[in-house]
């Protein structure tokens, strides 16, 4: 068992990484990294659908007929959407605008999906969940090095506070890296960098 | 039973049943508490379009006694406009609007100057057009077109003309690639400001 978490630990972060290896999610990447808190609140809501819904899979695996069974997956995977979305609206009504309808399309976020078949389907509950669980941390750190550079090149701030030098006078702000473009440039310069570590690394195994 | 051919549907029902429930219950929950948020984000708008009354550094309990303190409710006279009094004297109204967008309800307020002539501001508090493009109606670039805008005599007290054409007075540019939202937006403003018009004479 402790061999296999730590499988899924490396998976989830590092070797089967669901941005820059599986490259799923790639939606809500680009449209949520402008600003480092909406990003860190998108990706806390993914980790919490993600695990669960993964979880949840899981347990009715036993029950749950074959040929329905994506049905029922985007049926548990909107279940706990809803829920998020419902909460934000209540007690944070400032970053449900924010987000906008990135948190209903949570639901077809393909990384959600994408683990509730290839792991929670096949997989006991403990183990579902704790592939969801890594599989969002690794989904979230890489979110959250693109939002840290769109904010500050762009912004000159993080987490809404100025960052000395960024956001003084000697600094042309990029607006272009809170805009659209910015995005798609981060994640490719991220994804790049990332395949070729992990390239690299595994060439010198050999 | 696994095998039989009703079982997906019995149990694609009940699942959906138990997590509907759950959800249900969710929505019940925090409904008091969505209506305050709507509420809220109403008299945020209000206080935006009257001259002088927002801060946008005030805490919400501020905001919500300067509206109560200093907003006066709609009366018959004033045709459902929410006003603000300086001296005794009317020195300008807020009026909501609402109607049908493409997709959702479209709900905003228009500040308009004691001469009902000349808009002060326009704010849109609620509308779920379409990201990037018929949302961008509720942005300040769009709105800021209303400020000190004049109304024209005719039918259509505003009017949308396409991006980039000429504008003369009582017109603003419409949303570029969102044709749909900008008609009904169009329409909303116009009928609203309409009623206003024929029952405040």
């Amino acid at each position: 068992m402790k061999a296999q978490t730590k499988q899924l630990i490396n998976d989830g972060l590092w070797t089967n990484n669901p941005i820059y290896i599986q490259v799923l999610g790639i939606c809500s990447t680009l449209a949520v990294t402008n600003l480092v808190l909406n990003t860190v609140v998108m990706c806390t809501a993914l980790v919490f659908t993600l695990s669960l819904s993964s979880l949840t899979v899981s347990l009715l695996r036993m029950f749950t007929p074959r040929n329905i069974r994506m049905m029922v997956e985007t049926l548990i995977i909107a279940f706990y959407v809803i829920i998020v979305d419902v909460l934000l609206k209540a007690y944070w009504p400032q970053m449900s605008e924010n987000l906008g309808p990135y948190v209903g399309l949570i639901i077809t976020n393909c990384i959600v999906m994408g683990r509730c078949e290839a792991c929670g389907i096949s997989n006991p509950p403990g183990k579902a969940f704790l592939d969801g669980l890594f599989n969002a941390l690794g989904y979230t750190y890489i979110l959250l090095m693109v939002a840290t550079f769109r904010e500050i090149l762009g912004m000159g701030t993080f987490l809404g506070f100025a960052v000395p030098y960024f956001s003084s006078e000697y600094w042309d702000k990029w607006i272009i890296m809170v805009m659209p473009p910015g995005a798609f440039f981060m994640l490719a310069i991220v994804t790049w960098v990332f395949r070729s570590i992990q390239m690299s690394r595994e060439e010198n195994k050999k | 039973m696994k095998n039989k051919r009703w079982f997906p549907i019995a149990y694609m029902f009940v699942v959906t049943a138990c997590f509907s429930a759950v959800i249900i219950g969710f929505a019940q929950m925090t409904e008091k508490q969505v209506k305050a948020n709507d509420a809220r984000a109403f008299e945020v708008a209000v206080l935006k379009v009257l001259p002088g009354l927002y801060d946008p550094n005030a805490g919400a309990v501020e905001l919500h006694q300067r509206f109560v303190e200093q907003v006066s409710k709609p009366t018959d006279e004033t045709a459902g406009a929410y006003t603000l009094e300086q001296d005794g004297k009317i020195a300008a109204y807020a009026l909501p609007f609402s109607g049908q967008g493409f997709w959702a309800p479209i709900d905003g307020v228009i500040g308009i100057e004691p001469d009902k002539k000349t808009i002060t501001n326009i704010v849109i508090y609620q509308q779920r057009e379409t990201p990037g493009l018929g949302a961008e109606v509720a942005q300040r670039q769009f709105c800021d077109q209303f400020i000190d805008l004049t109304m024209t005599a005719g039918a259509k007290p505003v009017e949308f003309r396409r991006p980039g054409e000429p504008l003369s007075s009582g017109q603003v540019h419409a949303v570029t690639g969102a044709t749909q939202t900008s008609i009904r937006l169009e329409k909303i403003i116009n009928d609203a400001l309409n009623r206003w018009r024929s029952k405040t004479k």
